[in-house]
């Protein structure tokens, strides 16, 4: 599991980790074992603690009570219970979630999805919370603008994992590249542009707040970065059943396009440049595997 | 609905008014009350169940893997916590 592996991450940035489900202790204790889990798997086994939280999927009950053939209590089951259909394994679930908790357990961050199947990978977390990842699988160049480096917050994903490409930026001296806001002007906004895939979807990119820069030969105010700066493409892989069933075949996905950007100094602007990127994703399909009794 | 005004009951309405002015008010709340059970179904919106930012989350006490017990103070660390919510290590 990759929230074991970032287990030593976590607790440098000074993080405790711990998980809750209904699980009896003795299916907690299997999977640990199976998959060298050393954090804590805790047991709601009456999923008391969920229902206190207010995360408990009510529209598992939903589904399988009289209501069950109204067709909104039918998307809504497809959302959040299965896309296989309603099931009575789901009743005392909570809705899938990470709570960030301060010191004295209050919430800082959380992150929750409006369809079951899509999950933030802990590195992805890690990110958004400012975390720094070690680069794997690293792109890395270098033009007469700006330096950059390029990688995935995950090297494997599998069905529904939201993750992102990562871009480090460091623009060249007197360099300028150009942030949300300056297409206006006929800028071209630094950015992926990748090729469209069924399999992934693309979210829209969070881009670091920029400076206000003033061209006086044109007597205008741009929104630019000339710092180094981070760039997020957060990717979600998709989670409908047929992609499942195109994943399973798949031992990787690459994801091929262009970072395309816009570079001037205080004196000329050059023609916007398109760097060919393309990163490659191992598959790895969830673990489906049921305990052993 | 439509059959409870029949061609006499126009006639009721003139000779009876204060007594048809409450059957109308009475068919007013059932049509009422007949919309807001439709409408009753709240769309789920995880986004806004359970604590949120800024909010401090219940204390719990539960046992992990080992059978230890761990409660919401007991496993954070100097900064805090991460606490995962997942439907189920078995399926």
């Amino acid at each position: 599991m990759e929230l074991q592996e970032q287990l030593d991450s976590l607790a440098q940035e000074g993080l405790g980790v711990a998980a809750i489900s209904y699980d009896s202790v003795e299916v907690l204790r299997d999977f640990a074992e199976r998959h060298g889990i050393t954090f804590p798997l805790l047991s709601d086994s009456d999923s008391r603690v969920i229902s206190d939280f207010g995360i408990l999927n009510t529209v598992a009950e939903e589904g399988l009570g009289p209501n069950g053939d109204d067709p909104e209590v039918q998307a809504d089951i497809a959302r959040y219970v299965s896309v296989f259909g309603a099931s009575p394994l789901i009743a005392g679930t909570p809705y899938p979630g990470t709570f960030m908790l301060d010191r004295r357990g209050r919430v800082t961050s959380r992150f929750f999805e409006e369809f079951y199947r899509e999950r933030n990978t802990t590195s992805n977390v890690m990110l958004k919370l400012g975390v720094g990842l070690s680069p794997i699988a690293a792109l890395q160049g270098e033009t007469a603008h700006l330096k950059f480096t390029a990688y995935p917050s995950n090297t494997s994903v599998t069905v529904g994992s939201r993750f992102s490409l990562v871009l480090e930026v460091e623009p060249a001296p007197n360099m300028h590249v150009y942030a949300p806001g300056a297409e206006a002007g006929g800028y071209r906004v630094i950015g992926f542009n990748l090729e469209p895939t069924d399999l992934a979807r693309f979210e829209p990119v969070e881009y670091a707040e920029p400076e206000i820069y003033y061209f006086a030969p044109l007597d205008e105010h741009v929104p630019v970065y000339q710092q180094r700066f981070t760039l997020l493409q957060e990717i979600v892989m998709d989670a409908s059943a047929e992609a499942e069933s195109i994943l399973a075949e798949r031992d990787a996905l690459t994801l091929s396009g262009t970072l395309d950007y816009q570079a001037c100094d205080d004196a000329i602007c050059f023609l916007p440049q398109s760097i060919p990127v393309s990163f490659t994703l191992e598959i790895e399909m969830p673990d489906r595997q049921r305990a052993n009794r | 609905m439509l059959a409870l005004f029949r061609a006499g009951d126009m006639m009721q309405l003139m000779s009876n008014p204060v007594k048809h002015l409450f059957s109308l008010l009475a068919l007013l709340l059932v049509l009422a009350s007949a919309v807001s059970a439709q409408d009753s179904r709240q769309p789920v919106n995880v986004a806004a169940l359970g604590p949120q930012v800024g909010e401090t989350v219940p204390d719990f006490s539960l046992p992990d893997q080992n059978g230890v017990m761990h409660s919401r103070d007991s496993l954070g660390g100097a900064r805090g916590m991460l606490l995962l919510f997942h439907r189920s290590a078995d399926w």
